[in-house]
């Protein structure tokens, strides 16, 4: 069957449009987040495991995580508040707001205060280099340590 | 129609697609599928298996806060396996950054740790180059005008192919590490040591300032130089400055080899501004001091032995690049007097301050103030007054040709090879009115007496008043060019009939704000706003040296009848009286005090 000429321009011009809106659809998902972000990148090492002898509870101020070494099980928190972003302090009972008294247990469960959410796990990992990789993008269940 | 706009809206939809496609199918997101890929197969166990299958491209990104201006590092976004062991083997980008004891990484237990942590450290503080670009040329500081192309074994494309050869990048990185490791027995940065060694050997302290380091005024600060030029920029610029900037005054320094200048253009990269590892109590400490000590403790004074002073002071003279702005025997750097008959010209005493701060002997001198022990300025001062070989100048052109044409030039203009240096400028012989409106007796007196407190020596051992003649002979004929006739006799006063006091001293200074500050400048330094436009420029009338040389007659001569051959006009055409320049005569002797000694105030 022939197809017509301004048929033929009719279907070209209908799949530029709807192509192109299609498109601009799709660009609008893919670029509405920028894929670099500024300030300090989300996956970061923080020394080799010797730095972290067994029973060390730690934090590290700048990077915003309380590190907890076991035996040889590795854990890494979050010391920012769940309640309004303060730095949480290492405490005897475990972690506690100076700000508005929010207080957690050793393993960041909530034991009092306004917080309404436990203190996050992060993933770690061993890189190849042998130092610990701390990555704050992604959260475990509480009480999953890295085996060393 | 139709036609057109089925094309318009499928090309539309083309670019639309080629656009997203592109940023899809970036380059670096398959190096790091490719590594991610190769890491997978040398996975040991399952949770690291596990681990890199969660991990996919992404722009990894280390903030570099302790040196400097925070920076942000992609580079890891390509070379990805930059700290990972394994792949040491691997092309770049997925090359392990080697391990080495010099840049003090160690071995522990069979495994290497490394002194400078990437996390810490990041990639351009060391490398340079441009950490956030994502693209090989822009994030190795390939394109034109980033000032830091990456360092590293690469030979950068936008570099000068002349020079690619000596710019190989590694030896280069040195500069970087002097930023921190600043010490003067770091052994990490030997070639920063020896440029630091050259820049005051060669004596580029005298001319240029590099905070902390020297404080000379002559030439631009060099404290930030190696943020804001590239390396063959420098490179150029110290090999043949003129090549540059051709008004550049910087001589070649011919006795610098091209390891040498290599040397100078990586300690000049290194100064950066702020080093890393100064804290601000040293800073302020540098400041208060300007770095004199420094200079001090970095040209190593010459044990100076009284019996070979001269011998010793020959090889300061050569040592120190003086040849570098004067001509001395074979040697010329064509910026600065002639030195091969000094002992003729100048006395001890003379050369001796002229040392240790030119402008008491030459006011307006561009010659540095050099840093030397009093011995061996002695030593040099002895060597130099032994200069003592008369040239042969059997006719008034040799002459002229041995004595003069250094500074008044072969057409007898003014312009010689250094004349652009000297402040006064030397004299134009083809101005026939000024040359016929002075008396021989004071043209004969200024060869062989010299003129205080310009660049023009007392020649009188070197020709007497009979050659002095001769040469004033000659250059009648080949540059005034017009017969020498005696000027009239002026009617001028034996003596400054107004006696100086605080009135008369302030008459004179209004008159001169009226009269003469349009050219001689309010403060009478000759750099009124009229001097831009006038050659010869007008005298400085704060030469302390000339003024002292000259009589109150001489100045009422060109004060009431001008200086022909030059913009200062005859004052007497505009009504000023003996009075009036009885009165100025007492405001610049005034502004003037005694001087300490001149060129005539010695021997000669």
């Amino acid at each position: 069957m022939a197809v017509s000429r301004r048929r033929m321009l009719a279907w070209i011009t209908g799949t530029g449009l709807v192509g192109s809106g299609v498109l601009s659809a799709v660009s609008n998902f893919v670029f509405i987040k920028p894929r670099a972000t500024y300030g300090q990148p989300q996956r970061f090492s923080i020394g080799k495991p010797d730095d972290f002898p067994a029973g060390t509870r730690i934090a590290l101020e700048a990077r915003r995580i309380c590190v907890v070494r076991e035996g040889n099980k590795l854990a890494a928190l979050s010391t920012t508040c769940t309640h309004l972003g303060c730095i949480v302090g290492l405490a005897d009972t475990g972690f506690a707001c100076p700000c508005h008294g929010s207080r957690f247990d050793s393993d960041g469960t909530v034991t009092g205060g306004p917080a309404p959410r436990a203190l996050p796990w992060y993933k770690i990992t061993l890189a190849p280099n042998g130092e610990i990789e701390v990555d704050k993008d992604t959260e475990i269940t509480p009480g999953s340590y890295l085996t060393l | 129609m139709r036609f057109a706009l089925a094309v318009g809206t499928f090309l539309i939809l083309v670019i639309h697609g080629v656009i997203l496609y592109n940023q899809f199918s970036h380059k670096w997101e398959a190096h790091q599928i490719a590594y991610f890929n190769q890491a997978k197969a040398m996975a040991k166990g399952e949770a690291e298996r596990a681990s890199l299958e969660a991990r996919g491209p992404r722009i990894e990104q280390t903030v570099v806060a302790d040196f400097g201006e925070t920076r942000v590092d992609r580079c890891i976004t390509c070379h990805i396996a930059s700290d990972d062991p394994r792949f040491s083997t691997y092309q770049q980008p997925l090359k392990t950054h080697p391990y080495s004891l010099a840049m003090g990484d160690v071995q522990k237990n069979g495994r290497w740790e490394r002194r400078h942590k990437f996390s810490e450290f990041g990639c351009t503080v060391c490398h340079d180059g441009q950490g956030r670009g994502l693209s090989p040329k822009d994030a190795h500081g390939e394109d034109e005008y980033w000032p830091d192309p990456i360092l590293g074994a690469a030979v950068q494309e936008n570099w000068r192919k002349e020079f690619v050869p000596m710019l190989r990048g590694k030896e280069y990185l040195e500069a970087n590490c002097a930023q921190c490791h600043t010490g003067a027995h770091f052994t990490g940065t030997p070639t920063v040591r020896k440029g630091m060694d050259l820049f005051y050997a060669s004596n580029c302290y005298g001319c240029h300032r590099i905070e902390g380091l020297s404080d000379g005024t002559i030439g631009p600060d060099l404290t930030e130089v190696g943020r804001k030029f590239k390396i063959d920029y420098l490179y150029t610029r110290i090999k043949d400055p003129k090549s540059v900037l051709a008004t550049s005054i910087m001589p070649k320094f011919n006795m610098l080899s091209d390891q040498d200048i290599k040397a100078l253009v990586i300690f000049l990269k290194s100064r950066k501004g702020k080093n890393f590892s100064e804290t601000e109590m040293d800073r302020y400490r540098l400041r208060a001091t300007g770095g004199a000590e420094l200079v001090q403790a970095h040209i190593k004074p010459v044990q100076i032995n009284p019996a070979q002073m001269a011998k010793q002071g020959e090889q300061l003279v050569l040592d120190r690049a003086c040849t570098a702005c004067h001509k001395l025997g074979a040697k010329d750097g064509a910026i600065a007097p002639d030195l091969s008959f000094e002992g003729l010209v100048k006395d001890p005493a003379w050369l001796d301050s002229h040392f240790r701060n030119p402008r008491i002997t030459m006011p307006d001198s561009i010659m540095p103030a050099f840093r030397f022990t009093d011995d061996e300025f002695k030593a040099m001062t002895s060597y130099l007054s032994g200069l003592k070989a008369v040239p042969a100048m059997p006719t008034p052109e040799a002459t002229y040709k041995a004595l003069c044409l250094r500074c008044h030039g072969e057409k007898g203009d003014g312009r010689g090879l250094i004349a652009e240096h000297l402040d006064p400028s030397p004299r134009d012989f083809t101005k026939a009115a000024f040359m016929n409106s002075k008396p021989m007796g004071r043209l004969v007196a200024s060869i062989s007496k010299g003129v205080d407190g310009t660049s023009m020596p007392a020649w009188g051992k070197l020709v007497d008043e009979k050659q002095a003649t001769a040469l004033l002979g000659y250059i009648q004929t080949a540059f005034v060019k017009e017969p020498r006739q005696e000027p009239k006799a002026r009617n001028l006063p034996a003596a400054n009939p107004v006696a100086s006091s605080p009135e008369s001293i302030a008459r004179g200074e209004a008159t001169f704000v009226n009269r003469c500050a349009g050219c001689h400048g309010r403060k009478g330094d000759g750099k009124g706003p009229n001097s831009l436009d006038i050659l010869p420029k007008p005298r400085n009338l704060r030469n302390g040296l000339f003024m002292a040389s000259v009589n109150d007659t001489r100045l009422f001569d060109s004060i009431l009848y001008g200086v022909q051959g030059t913009a200062m006009p005859s004052w007497i055409d505009y009504g000023m009286s003996n009075n009036d320049v009885g009165d100025l005569v007492n405001f610049l002797r005034n502004l003037n005090p005694k001087p300490k000694g001149g060129q005539n105030a010695g021997t000669i």
